[in-house]
């Protein structure tokens, strides 16, 4: 909790100081689709660069993610969809280290549709 | 509000058209900026019309309507849906967006007879529209027959930015090209002192480039206009054929202090 309240202090003084963090520059952006029976993840900066290293968690309900794996060099990781439970939908979230971090969501109806269904 | 504004005002409701009245066509999505929240999928609303004045035309069913994303151009002419926009004939289109990005969609609208202007006008009528926090491609040329690239990114502007792009013709920079400027005048909030403010006019430098700062949020329209070297005939007779370079971007109002 102190470092989470530390970080925000932080980020207030670079905004109040009119400085831009480097995640601002350079923002994560995130994406995942169905692929038949595959979910494929595509993590991005802004720039257009791939990230070459990273760790992409896979989450359901609750907080602790149900999948964890890195990211490839190419920016990307695939995962079988029926490796975990994904009846309530996913959040796919990619982090690749100084506060670059970003997630997306499959809902069920995402799911239903990269399923052909 | 002086006289000018009043005959203006009063122009405007008694439906009297304004010489300086300028056609657009229009393609308006629902959003310009589709965030992964916001759904699948982006709405569109396809016209032709006198924005300003909020004064719809007939678009009869256009020769082209395609989508651009990741330099692949699908065709979406089936999908149009028949509707009525500002009172006239027009079109609807909700497309699925099935990955991030910039999809640019584009209408190539069949010959307009202006019979006040002796003429034939063909509007190559763009937008852009962003996908899921993605915006590679926003500067995308799609090598229509005249276009405006855009300089500056053609969505998350705000009011008062200014916004810059490119006038082509045949793929080539046009020196000191005339922009025509309208705002979309939605739910008619703005009044013109003169009728010379409904169309404001810029022109492009040496290199083809113009400027413009948008003074409020809203969607505004850029019109690069010039004619071409080949006539249309209209009853038997050759006609000038005005080309129009549409682009629409929307400015977003500030929300600080």
């Amino acid at each position: 909790m102190i470092a989470r309240r530390a970080a925000a202090l932080l980020a207030y003084a670079l905004l109040a100081f009119g400085l831009a963090a480097p995640a601002h520059a350079h923002k994560l952006n995130v994406f995942a689709a169905v692929e038949g029976a595959e979910v494929a993840v595509e993590a991005k900066f802004s720039n257009g660069k791939r990230p070459v290293r990273g760790v992409v968690m896979v989450k359901g309900d609750g907080d602790a993610p149900l999948l964890t794996m890195p990211l490839g060099p190419d920016g990307a990781a695939r995962f079988a969809l029926d490796s975990v439970d994904h009846a309530s939908g996913l959040t796919i979230e990619v982090e690749t280290g100084e506060a670059h971090r970003d997630y997306w969501i499959l809902t069920p109806e995402d799911i239903a549709r990269g399923r052909g269904e | 509000m002086n006289m000018k504004a009043v005959f203006v005002a009063m122009a405007l409701s008694v439906g009297i058209a304004p010489a300086a009245q300028a056609h657009y066509g229009m393609i308006i999505p629902n959003d310009p900026m589709i965030a992964q929240e916001d759904g699948r999928s982006v709405s569109l609303s396809i016209s032709f019309s006198h924005p300003f004045e909020g004064e719809g035309m007939t678009l009869e069913t256009p020769a082209s309507f395609t989508v651009t994303h990741e330099g692949e151009t699908t065709d979406l002419l089936g999908a149009l849906q028949n509707a009525s926009l500002m009172a006239s004939p027009g079109f609807t289109l909700e497309h699925a967006l099935e990955r991030p990005g910039t999809y640019v969609f584009q209408m190539t609208p069949q010959p307009y007879w202006e019979p006040a202007e002796d003429a034939f006008i063909i509007h190559y009528t763009k937008t852009y529209v962003t996908a899921f926090g993605d915006d590679e491609g926003w500067d995308a040329e799609l090598g229509l027959k005249t276009e405006i690239v855009p300089l500056s990114k053609p969505f998350g502007l705000w009011a008062g930015n200014v916004f810059q792009g490119v006038v082509k013709i045949d793929g080539a920079p046009a020196p000191y090209a005339e922009v025509e400027v309208e705002f979309f005048n939605e739910g008619a909030g703005a009044t013109a002192p003169d009728e010379l403010m409904i169309t404001q006019t810029v022109k492009a430098d040496q290199n083809g480039v113009f400027t413009y700062a948008a003074p409020s949020a809203g969607w505004w329209g850029f019109a690069a206009l010039s004619t071409a070297e080949e006539t249309m005939a209209h009853e038997g007779v050759e006609k000038a054929v005005e080309l129009g370079a549409v682009l629409w971007v929307r400015f977003e109002e500030w929300t600080g202090r």
